[in-house]
């Protein structure tokens, strides 16, 4: 992490947009703090950085997140507590974050796991499964704009074959 | 068994063959092993696209080139690992299963993880799995997504044929066969035969197993870390050591109630595994010293060993180990009833194993002090002793062991009739003391209550600024931390003392007080548990066990007899509802506490008139039965 003094980056969208953040929370992508340690300092301080897969609108979404949680810790890679936790509890600003229209969350997933942002890219996943939890094929299907590519003999087969898993 | 961490090399099972009518299967070959189902593993379908500019790119661009729709839904444009990102997130088989009905993209992202670990938690579901395992021509190759069978669920109506369909799966990394007695080598070769992937397997309690299939473990499971076989009596020396020569990278070994096995099979293990890390030998009648001073000496990782019950180990096992080599590993050390050692194998083994963490000598009966000083020398590393039974042990070494060892979360002294309130009362200082076993040391009194009610250090010092010095530098931690507290057939005991207790601890959940004759009471019976089906008409009469919600009532219930209202010093906890009581209360019983806390240097306690209501020792024949 910076010490001291607050250095900036500068983060150019696809579309051309730039914009200036923190070196703290721009490390919160390890794509981009991965590009620090290779690069050095002083040839990324001084260059734009072009975050070719994200467009403005994302970007300083993503930027929001990460300047709300510069100061989580990091977590470690294969920490055990956490890879356990299957809950799907999010907690109260990432919630509000993620009421978003469903472009923009999806957005908002892609450019999380581009930029290698893990708990960005929970919360997102969180979200959807959130969204998922006790629907009907079909209303899933509706819910996601998801066109049925099985014939009707194939989704009864996979649900003959899978029958041990509804609920009974 | 617990659960294992493999740490070997990740298992590569390149494409699961895919049956029927998905060639392409976009996510199965990076997610065929062990997906994030597990709770030991989480998915990896993070790594790899770290650096991976194309990680967005490449499998959107493959789904529109399918779709050839520029308006293609958001859904769509996800990559396979982020799919399985958000199934991984959903904990419930009915979610999956509609997930997989979607789409063929989300089944083929979705089925690794319902199969991952199929629930034969009923003999319905067992039904349906074992029925799709035995399609000719079924939709997924769901047989190659098991990595987990658990049966334990089902275990009273196992036999070999309730696992004939299960034996199509090669993949499984976790067996659990826990009490399946009806389960013979019949059954359980099949599952093993050909199945290179096994990580561990569970078959305690499952009797009818003999050697057969522990040679087929042996030869087809060569990278099996963990064995349950207890109980398994029937499995011969010759096949232990076959796996023991296999089954090289075995961790985790429980042989309990194996009373077959000899020195032969354990030292194979000791000589072949140089990685166990943790062996459990309990009631291993027919072990002797050899094989613990092998699994000592060989075993540089060895974690944990369990001995309970071997009562052939004597002080050999330990004094003959190499001089000036120590075993930092080892954390766990139970010698329960190894009743031949003596204090000079304790210090032995505190010489060579300095970072103990647990040590178990229950019912050594033969340690004196001189064994409990030599433990103190554990010093912080110290967080749970047991030494029920050593009735040799005196105040000396106890207080002793707590000047050094002040980390201790669990104390077990039942039995040490030695020992008085001087011992409860410095033990009561131990600021992470969360359980305390007391039980028929007949000779302490309220006085050691109140030490313990104490223990949080928090009330005397605010409340009593003329404390003794002796209590002024008690570790103040907040609130007390203790959690259960063994008193059975203490019979000085009295209401007040305990009603003191449960005030001032408001984490505890388990208390009990059989035979002591002040609670005998038919008003308590209502938060007593329930005895144990097999004691005796007079074990139940004196049963007297709170413990959870009967902690909570037994408190209420005694803070509203009238009595009472004198011995509530704190209680500003949720339980109790009555606060005038409480304010009243306070001033006598902080009187009462720190009068108890002066005497605690001299054997009697009795500050209070209070204190004398009840009788002495009208419990003293109750000297059986359990806590």
């Amino acid at each position: 992490m910076s010490e001291g003094t607050v250095t900036k980056l500068t983060l150019v969208a696809n579309d051309g947009q730039k914009m200036q953040v923190d070196r703290q929370v721009a490390e919160k992508s390890v794509l981009i703090k991965n590009m620090l340690d290779d690069l050095g300092d002083d040839a990324m301080l001084s260059a734009e950085i072009p975050i070719p897969n994200v467009n403005d609108t994302v970007l300083k979404k993503v930027i929001e997140w990460c300047e709300h949680h510069k100061a989580d810790p990091a977590a470690s890679n294969d920490d055990d507590s956490d890879s356990r936790k299957k809950t799907t509890d999010i907690d109260e600003w990432d919630q509000k974050f993620m009421q978003v229209d469903q472009e923009m969350l999806f957005e908002i997933i892609l450019a999380s796991n581009y930029l290698d942002i893990k708990p960005l890219l929970d919360v997102g996943c969180k979200t959807v499964a959130n969204m998922i939890k006790g629907k009907s094929p079909e209303e899933i299907r509706k819910t996601f704009n998801i066109t049925n590519d099985f014939t009707p003999e194939e989704e009864e087969q996979i649900r003959r074959e899978n029958e041990w898993a509804e609920d009974r | 068994m617990r659960g294992h961490h493999p740490t070997m090399a990740p298992i590569t099972t390149n494409g699961p063959y895919r049956a029927t009518p998905d060639p392409e299967g976009d996510s199965q070959s990076s997610s065929s092993n062990s997906p994030a189902r597990a709770d030991y593993e989480e998915s990896d379908f993070y790594t790899g696209n770290n650096d991976s500019q194309s990680s967005i790119g490449v499998p959107t661009f493959q789904d529109m080139a399918v779709s050839e729709e520029s308006c293609e839904p958001p859904a769509n444009r996800l990559p396979a690992e982020v799919l399985i990102g958000i199934f991984s997130k959903l904990s419930s088989p009915t979610d999956l299963l509609n997930c997989m009905r979607v789409s063929k993209r989300w089944a083929r992202n979705s089925v690794d993880l319902l199969w991952h670990r199929p629930a034969c938690t009923t003999w319905n579901k067992h039904g349906f799995i074992c029925r799709t395992l035995s399609l000719p021509n079924p939709y997924f190759a769901y047989r190659d997504f098991i990595k987990r069978l658990n049966l334990a669920a089902l275990s009273d109506g196992v036999n070999d044929g309730s696992v004939t369909a299960l034996q199509f799966c090669k993949r499984v990394e976790r067996l659990t066969l826990t009490s399946c007695d009806g389960l013979s080598d019949g059954g359980l070769v099949g599952l093993l035969e050909g199945n290179h992937h096994l990580l561990a397997l569970d078959i305690s309690g499952d009797t009818q197993i003999t050697e057969a299939s522990m040679y087929t473990l042996a030869d087809n499971c060569k990278r099996l870390q963990g064995l349950n076989i207890s109980n398994c009596t029937r499995i011969s020396n010759q096949s232990m050591i076959a796996v023991a020569e296999n089954c090289k990278y075995i961790k985790r070994l429980k042989l309990n109630d194996c009373d077959q096995l000899e020195d032969v099979a354990i030292m194979a293990f000791a000589n072949n595994c140089p990685n166990i890390l943790e062996i459990d030998l309990h009631q291993c009648k027919s072990i002797g010293n050899g094989p613990v001073h092998a699994l000592m000496s060989n075993g540089q990782t060895l974690r944990e060993l369990r001995l309970a019950n071997c009562e052939l180990i004597s002080d050999e096992a330990f004094l003959t180990l190499p001089p000036a080599k120590t075993y930092e590993h080892l954390r766990i050390l139970d010698l329960t009833s190894c009743a031949r050692l003596t204090d000079r194998a304790v210090e032995r083994i505190i010489e060579v194993a300095p970072r103990l963490r647990n040590l178990v000598f229950a019912k050594c009966r033969n340690l004196t002090d001189v064994a409990v000083n030599a433990i103190s020398k554990l010093g912080k590393n110290l967080h749970y002793l047991h030494l029920g039974h050593c009735g040799h042990i005196t105040d000396h070494a106890v207080i002793k062991l707590v000047q050094t060892c002040n980390r201790i979360r669990y104390i077990d002294l039942g039995c040490c009739v030695h020992l008085t309130d001087q011992s409860v009362t410095k033990l009561a200082t131990l600021p992470k003391l969360r359980r305390i076993g007391l039980v028929k040391c007949s000779n302490i009194t309220d006085a050691s209550v109140y030490a313990l009610a104490q223990a949080s250090g928090r009330w005397p010092r605010r409340m009593h600024p003329d404390m003794p010095d002796h209590l002024a530098h008690y570790p103040s931690t907040g609130s007390s931390s203790l959690e259960r507290v063994h008193l059975s057939y203490c019979t000085n005991l009295t209401l007040t003392s305990i009603i003191c207790l449960l005030n001032n601890c408001q984490k505890l959940t388990h208390l009990s007080l059989t035979g002591v004759q002040a609670f005998l009471r038919s008003d308590l019976e209502q938060f007593c548990r329930e005895a144990p089906p097999e004691f005796t008409e007079h074990q139940r009469n004196v049963f007297c066990v709170f413990s959870g919600q009967g902690v909570m009532g037994l408190r209420s219930h005694l803070n509203k007899l009238p009595l009472n209202h004198a011995y509530d010093p704190l209680a500003n906890g949720p339980v109790d509802d009555d606060e005038d009581q409480t304010m009243t209360g306070t001033d006598h019983a902080t009187l009462m506490m720190s009068a108890a806390a002066l005497n605690a240097d001299e054997d009697d306690a009795d500050g209070d008139e209070e204190l004398d209501d009840a009788d002495d020792n009208g419990g003293a024949s109750f000297n059986h039965g359990q806590t």
